[in-house]
């Protein structure tokens, strides 16, 4: 692992622009991921978390700016380069993506298997350390579509550090989880994040429980980072949107109502809106 | 007006560059050909899901093809005396024409739609970007075995479906109908020729394969990742595999046969 100046961030994001047809999805963002800790990215939804995720993971190349990893620039790297690189990040998907035609050993083996040479010994001991590690082990011979939406994202978070990667991407790891899974889920993130000396950035929009892990919270409205620090400071932000958005308060800043013309006359107006 | 206008440019210029995307996959497809080769056990699953599995639907449809044919071609036969020609006309219909094209349309159907809906959900439940971002090309690891093990499928059970109707053939002419069984046989003998019947037909079956898989794997891959995209695109594979096959084979015969 690249360790040459563990005191840099290990993600150095500048001036990122991204369109998606006419829409700045980010406008000029500057971003920065610490080593070994946990910066959690919140947003409203539809704010491009995902798609900060995919270009961090350069499966989208950005209009303009700048995406260092470990001293790599992601934007122009040769596809064999990236292939290099994403070996050392573990990314979560939102539905855990787990390959559904196989079991769930199989699946943690499956980055073992397709990159490495290991011995069908060593490849079963490794699986089943990651297995351990959160609290699957029994379920190894499950299928996927046997297991309950909080099971499917910790046997995906198995898979995603069975190369031992520097760093892990959680795209909305808290969504749709009961709590106690979801609490599994929190304490998991952190506990992996400091056993395994990882990095890790965590998408989400669940205040409570980013807050709860987050060594370094962004703030993303709009394409644009409205506010960061640590969980403390943002809660003293001075920004009625920072407080609208941490206390879920349904008018603000951000209104209730999506644009729209004057109420009375729109009701008084018999004429069908043609399109 | 103008809106009219500005709507029929970009609608071409989108399936033009579907045309051109689906034209780059294909020779992605190609180029991964080594590996599939490599990966040996990945295109052996293969095999069996789209190949062996559609060989009951095959063996079916042959035998009842063939059966019909063995009807309908003893009444016109009858008719000249020549009904001890079953034999050869049965089977060349088979070779020539029946056995590539019913066998690539029931493929399409069969296999086809499975591989689109197959890759379709893969792409919408994130499992080929899980795969991309775990370093693995989901084109080399997931749809160019797919692809590899539909062309090497197609001729087999083309081949599968010619033989099998010709029985058919035999049960109804020879069995139900009485012609001589010698006769039925020994005159396919010397007017069935290799190159110029079956190995056409080999060709065609060869062509079907590969265009109806490339059109699966395709219209799979560059789905819709909503469950309505990918039963737009499971459809888009059965109606385009259809009328391409049915295209080019009128193109091959006229190649083939129409001096």
């Amino acid at each position: 692992m690249g360790m040459s100046n563990s005191t840099a961030p290990l993600i150095e994001i500048r001036g990122l622009t991204f369109y998606r047809g006419d829409r700045a999805i980010f406008d000029n963002v500057d971003l920065d991921v610490a080593r070994g800790k946990v910066t959690v990215i919140m947003g409203p939804s539809g704010t491009g978390k995902t798609t900060l995720l995919r270009l961090i993971g350069g499966q989208l190349r950005p209009d303009a700016g700048t995406i260092c990893i470990d001293g790599q620039e992601v934007t122009t790297l040769s596809r064999r380069a990236l292939y290099q690189l994403r070996k050392r990040m573990g990314m979560l998907f939102q539905s855990g993506a787990l390959l559904t035609d196989i079991t769930v050993h199989e699946n943690v083996a499956f980055p073992l298997r397709e990159h490495t040479k290991l011995s069908e010994s060593m490849i079963r001991n490794l699986v089943l350390m990651k297995l351990e590690a959160v609290g699957l082990r029994g379920a190894r011979d499950l299928m996927p579509s046997e297991l309950s939406g909080g099971m499917a994202r910790r046997v995906a978070m198995a898979r995603a550090i069975a190369l031992d990667p520097m760093m892990i991407m959680y795209d909305e790891p808290f969504t749709g989880q009961d709590p106690i899974s979801m609490g599994v889920l929190v304490s998991l993130i952190r506990k992996l994040n400091d056993a395994m000396g990882l990095t890790s950035i965590v998408v989400s929009h669940d205040v409570a429980e980013a807050t709860a892990i987050a060594d370094h919270i962004y703030l993303i409205s709009d394409g644009k980072v409205v506010e960061h620090g640590s969980p403390e400071q943002l809660k003293q932000s001075a920004s009625p949107w920072v407080a609208q958005f941490l206390n879920g308060e349904p008018d603000g800043p951000v209104p209730f109502h999506f644009a729209a013309g004057n109420y009375l006359d729109d009701l008084l107006t018999e004429k069908r809106d043609v399109k | 007006m103008l809106n009219k206008v500005q709507q029929l440019g970009r609608s071409t210029i989108s399936s033009l560059e579907r045309l051109g995307r689906g034209h780059l996959f294909f020779l992605q497809l190609l180029t991964a050909l080594p590996t599939v080769l490599l990966r040996f056990p990945l295109l052996t699953q293969q095999l069996f899901s789209i190949g062996v599995l559609s060989f009951l639907i095959i063996f079916v449809s042959g035998l009842f093809v063939g059966m019909v044919l063995g009807l309908q071609g003893y009444n016109t036969l009858i008719d000249f005396g020549a009904e001890e020609s079953l034999g050869v006309m049965v089977a060349l219909s088979l070779v020539r024409e029946l056995g590539p094209v019913v066998t690539a349309l029931l493929f399409a159907g069969r296999a086809g739609s499975a591989l689109t809906a197959e890759i379709g959900l893969m792409k919408a439940t994130e499992q080929l970007s899980g795969m991309e971002m775990m370093a693995v090309d989901p084109i080399k690891r997931i749809v160019a075995p797919r692809f590899w093990a539909g062309v090497i499928s197609m001729p087999l059970l083309a081949a599968i479906f010619s033989a099998i109707g010709v029985i058919g053939g035999y049960i109804v002419g020879v069995g139900l109908l009485g012609i001589d069984a010698g006769a039925f046989w020994s005159q396919m003998q010397p007017r069935v020729d290799l190159g110029e019947d079956i190995l056409n037909g080999v060709i065609k079956s060869i062509v079907f394969g590969v265009v109806v898989s490339w059109i699966a794997v395709y219209e799979g891959y560059d789905a819709t990742p909503t469950s309505e995209g990918v039963s737009r695109a499971t459809t888009r594979t059965v109606v385009h595999s259809a009328l391409a096959v049915l295209g080019l084979d009128f193109m091959l015969t006229a190649l083939m046969f129409g001096e």
